[in-house]
């Protein structure tokens, strides 16, 4: 699925200037586009699909509060995409002290060979990415769960491929080294 | 790093993936619904506020008769509406109400309101064989209602008909129609 590059993103601009000219009820096209475009990201970031729907509906009041703030109606995308991030981290770190033990207990004695089941798998990987930083946490939800090429992902994150590579690559290690420690 | 490392880092995340779980639509409606709030907040505040501010009223006696004739007028036409059936009762206490727009270059025509969350495409309107006119009938709860046609799929119009027109709390008109237990109410 693209991004924010700029082909979707003239069709976000001319949205935004409706809303921003009184059409105020056109931005449910903008949500439910957005919702389609970050919702799994937002998923892995709030570890939860309840608590990212709580997340983007903060955003994306946020967002249209803001609305005549954007310089560049064309940039909608990415724009929304750095408000959706922050209420996303924000839930995590909230959620995170709500969490209860047993959910995050690791358990051991798994094998390559023993079916993973995706409870199974989302208790490793959640806890995996609470090991990296948000700026780590982020690309590497982008690349390597969402597989988003390494363009989108620059764009997104206002940032050189050749950075990305190598954030991608450290969030990689830390990961694989948590999953190796739940094995 | 060991092939046993790689292959479990794969399979971990194609688990993971595999039970992603995205928001689904009620954020659209969630989000919609607090605007709107807003709006019918902002509306509300506009129309009390008219009721409670002084206002100088001017009359002149010719137009006076005039504006006379024509309440008289409309108190039949909402007499004959209601004998006609456009705003009959229907039994679960809605009233079917209809609303027609001439618009011959319109290739769709919806009805969007507070009864509907403002949704643009869920009221379609039906047009009429050989002619420019859109109409849809639809049941309504008895109270004041706001609404928009939209032309097209992306043009957000006012009815030219409306019974009256409000502030949307951004500077801009929503149409208003007030709906009786009987019918059909000219405000």
């Amino acid at each position: 699925m693209g991004l924010g590059g700029s082909g979707v993103d003239g069709a976000d601009g001319k949205l935004v200037r409706r809303i921003l000219g009184g059409e105020t009820h056109a931005y449910g096209k903008l949500v439910d586009r957005y919702v389609e475009r970050f919702g799994e990201y937002a998923t892995s970031l709030c570890r939860d699909a309840d608590i990212a729907a709580d997340a983007m509906q903060e955003a994306f009041i946020r967002a249209y509060d803001r609305l005549s703030t954007l310089k560049d109606p064309d940039q909608f995308g990415a724009w929304f995409f750095r408000i959706l991030t922050n209420q996303c981290h924000n839930h995590r770190d909230r959620r995170r002290s709500y969490v209860p033990l047993d959910t995050v207990a690791v358990s051991g004695g798994r094998t390559p060979d023993q079916d993973l089941t995706a409870a199974e798998a989302k208790r490793a990987i959640d806890a995996a990415l609470d090991r990296l930083t948000p700026d780590l946490r982020e690309t590497f939800v982008l690349r390597e769960i969402e597989g988003r090429p390494y363009s989108e992902i620059a764009a997104l994150q206002d940032t050189g491929e050749a950075a990305l590579r190598k954030r991608v690559e450290r969030a990689k290690e830390i990961v694989r080294a948590a999953l190796e420690e739940d094995a | 790093m060991t092939e046993h490392d790689d292959t479990r880092y794969e399979r971990m995340l194609a688990a993971y993936r595999d039970g992603l779980r995205p928001p689904g639509d009620e954020v659209r409606q969630r989000v919609m619904t607090e605007l709107a709030g807003r709006r019918q907040g902002a509306a509300e505040r506009a129309w009390w506020r008219w009721f409670v501010q002084p206002h100088t009223v001017r009359v002149r006696p010719m137009l006076a008769a005039a504006a006379l004739v024509i309440v008289v007028g409309l108190s039949a036409s909402v007499s004959q509406l209601l004998v006609d059936g456009n705003g009959a009762a229907i039994p679960d206490g809605t009233v079917l109400v209809q609303f027609e727009l001439e618009f011959p270059q319109a290739e769709t025509v919806a009805l969007a309101g507070s009864f509907n969350d403002w949704n643009d495409s869920a009221t379609q309107f039906t047009r009429h064989e050989g002619s420019g006119v859109w109409s849809v009938t639809i049941p309504l709860p008895p109270g004041r209602h706001e609404y928009l046609f939209v032309v097209n799929g992306e043009q957000w119009v006012p009815d030219p008909r409306a019974h009256a027109a409000v502030d949307d709390g951004f500077g801009n008109l929503n149409s208003m129609i007030v709906v009786g237990p009987r019918g059909v109410v000219r405000s």
